[in-house]
């Protein structure tokens, strides 16, 4: 999952880079309000963090300016402004989670995957796809209730698929969802981690849409 | 709410004081009134009663003259007080007539004129008189024990009203004082039902006029320590607030290299980050008790440790101090300092001041900047000034410098925005004047600190 991070903090805004990778999120790093409002609006990010006192432009005129202009990308507050009356702000300002810091790495993790959850309308931590099952809290997939290793990308690219379950992702969309700044795509790169995929579980597990993209269907049966 | 301290004359109740006062004076006057009644009773009734002494001896003479000699007469004793008084008629020597109660011998040596005699165990106050042809002679006597009950009686009546009202009086005193003490009283209760952390002002309904200035006062210690407490509690609060990223840095870098398993290169590079995070930490620490020391001085007088102190060497120290990191930034830093500018002021506090601004330069202005320094002596102060080359400020941003914690916006560089409460606050102390605009000379943003000038040394 490609998350935005938009923290001014140096040694906490590189803390949390290195820490959301470990957990295997993609993060992008903007160190200000600008930057941040750029990048949320043009890239598609399964969420963000969003610190509240960034320079160039205060967190909150970022989040009010993004959900004036209709961009619902999760939004998990990060922020050192523990006062009731500025979470109640940042919470009807639009943003989905208000989190004083200082925080731990791992719960900043599981409230990320809340967030992402929530916004496909998933109730539960685990996603389905026939007889497909992913947890990413665990980062493990399990096809038929037996185990499948698959590599990070390979993970990542599942995840996606089977978050936007029965529809189209075209290979834009994938690429913008798994590759953060400065990863070198080759342009079959989706293609070698769909046709992977293929192999390690089962070749009718995703399915071409000639000249669209990919889906994965929810009830999909695998012979 | 009773407070003796040791070693002190414990405080007697302002109502046992007033009371005991109020009834001594009282009583004294009375007493001096009694003191005056009794000599003025004694003279006039000695008057009185010697005018009657001295009118039956005239009696007596009178009559002796008209009655023949008929040898001794003993008067009768006709009422219960005649036994008080007495009178002795001699006629050529010879008693002729006396009282019951008189005896044969002349009453006194004095043969004319009242004089007071010791008979038996009384005391007697005897009128002697003569005839024309001194062949009679006359003594009237009254005890002057019947005189001095007289004026007991008198001042009895004086007196027992006294004994009887005293402690009625005593009883209506407290009373009154306790009614007039009531202010004070409702005042102190108010007082001491308070709660602690409650500053706001007492308001006493009908309050006299001499209790205003005392809860006028209270009122106004009431105010500052309110004003104190609540910078106290905003500065808490956002010290905390301010703390809170550096921690959080710390944490996220902690678990970073935790989890970074067989990465080492991660695992240092979070370790690394860690250290500086504590050291940003510790520096922010610095800053706050710095700021929270230089709060609680106060401003009128000058620090304690104040001298006369050269500010052109203090500038020439702190540039030198600070030269590597503007090099490192490739940054110019010039200081023109030609002359020395004595100032006074605490020379640690100065230094603190001067680094802060030079510092601010060096770190808000971008790459390649120019930073000049300037000691300046002019008419009346010794100015100095930090100019840089970097973005400056706008009006808003320069009215909100020194508020605490406020960053300009649009910095890369983390500060935590305690540098310019230091520097302001530092200013204040040492009777300084702080000016930002922007600079003529280098476009970026120009701070003069004005020091009332000591002239050069």
């Amino acid at each position: 999952m490609r998350i935005l991070l938009a923290e001014d903090d140096p040694i906490l805004g590189d803390g949390l880079r290195a820490g959301l990778r470990q957990l295997g999120f993609q993060v992008d790093w903007v160190r200000d309000g600008v930057a941040a409002e750029r990048e949320l609006s043009s890239a598609d990010y399964a969420a963000a963090v969003l610190d509240l006192g960034l320079p160039m432009k205060d967190g909150l005129d970022v989040l009010q300016a993004l959900r004036a202009r209709k961009i619902a990308t999760p939004v998990l507050v990060l922020t050192a402004r523990d006062a009731v009356p500025d979470r109640i702000r940042g919470l009807d300002l639009g943003a989905d989670d208000y989190v004083v810091k200082p925080v731990d790495l791992h719960e900043l993790g599981a409230r990320l995957r809340s967030l992402v959850r929530r916004a496909h309308g998933q109730m539960q931590d685990t996603l389905r796809c026939g007889e497909v099952l992913l947890e990413p809290s665990a980062r493990r997939v399990s096809l038929k209730g037996e185990a499948v290793l698959l590599s990070t990308r390979e993970f990542d690219l599942l995840h996606v698929l089977m978050l936007h379950a029965d529809r189209v992702m075209s290979r834009e969309q994938l690429e913008q969802q798994l590759y953060s700044w400065g990863c070198e795509v080759d342009s079959n790169a989706i293609e070698v981690h769909i046709h992977h995929l293929r192999r390690k579980l089962h070749p009718d597990v995703i399915q071409t849409v000639r000249g669209v993209g990919y889906t994965m269907l929810r009830t999909q049966v695998l012979a | 709410m009773t407070q003796v301290q040791p070693g002190q004359a414990p405080l007697k109740s302002l109502q046992t004081r007033l009371l005991v006062l109020l009834l001594g004076l009282v009583t004294l006057v009375w007493l001096a009134a009694a003191v005056l009644t009794w000599f003025n009773a004694r003279h006039e009734l000695d008057e009185l009663l010697d005018g009657h002494l001295a009118q039956a001896a005239a009696l007596l003479v009178a009559q002796q003259n008209t009655v023949e000699d008929e040898g001794m007469i003993d008067a009768p004793s006709l009422h219960k007080y005649a036994p008080r008084v007495v009178f002795q008629v001699f006629h050529e020597d010879k008693l002729v007539m006396r009282s019951a109660n008189a005896e044969l011998q002349a009453m006194s040596s004095t043969t004319r004129g009242f004089s007071t005699v010791r008979l038996h165990h009384d005391k007697w106050r005897v009128f002697a008189t003569q005839g024309a042809q001194n062949d009679v002679q006359v003594f009237v006597g009254e005890k002057i024990a019947s005189r001095s009950a007289i004026l007991w009686a008198v001042m009895q009546s004086v007196l027992l009203p006294l004994l009887i009202n005293l402690p009625l009086l005593a009883l209506a005193g407290w009373w009154a004082v306790r009614q007039g003490l009531a202010p004070l009283r409702k005042l102190s209760l108010q007082l001491s039902q308070r709660q602690p952390q409650a500053l706001e002002p007492v308001v006493l309904t009908a309050m006299p006029s001499e209790m205003r200035p005392m809860v006028d006062s209270l009122n106004g210690l009431f105010e500052r320590i309110e004003v104190m407490v609540a910078s106290e509690r905003r500065f808490t609060a956002d010290a905390a607030h301010e703390l809170r990223t550096p921690i959080a840095g710390i944490r996220a870098q902690v678990q970073v290299a935790l989890g970074a398993g067989t990465d080492d290169a991660q695992r240092q590079h979070a370790l690394q980050a860690t250290l500086a995070g504590c050291d940003r930490a510790t520096r922010l620490v610095e800053q706050l008790l710095t700021l929270a020391r230089l709060e609680t001085a106060p401003t009128a007088s000058a620090p304690t440790s104040a001298t006369a102190l050269d500010l052109s060497a203090v500038a020439r120290r702190v540039a030198a101090d600070l030269a590597p990191m503007a090099l490192t930034r490739h940054q110019t830093l010039t200081l023109d300092a030609p002359a020395p500018c004595t100032i006074v002021g605490n020379d640690l506090l100065i230094g603190v001041l001067v680094r802060n601004l030079i510092d601010n330069a060096i770190h808000y202005s971008p790459e390649g900047a120019c930073i000049q320094v300037n000691v300046a002596l002019d008419a009346t102060h010794v100015v100095l000034q930090v100019q840089d080359s970097g973005p400056g400020m706008t009006e808003p941003e320069m009215a909100r410098l020194g508020e605490r914690f406020f960053r300009v916006l649009g910095h890369a560089h983390p500060g935590s925005g305690l540098g310019w409460s230091i520097v302001k606050r530092i200013a204040a102390v040492s009777g300084a004047q702080v000016q930002v605009s922007r600079s003529e000379l280098l476009g970026g943003l120009a701070v003069s600190v004005r020091w009332p000038g000591q002239g050069s040394a």
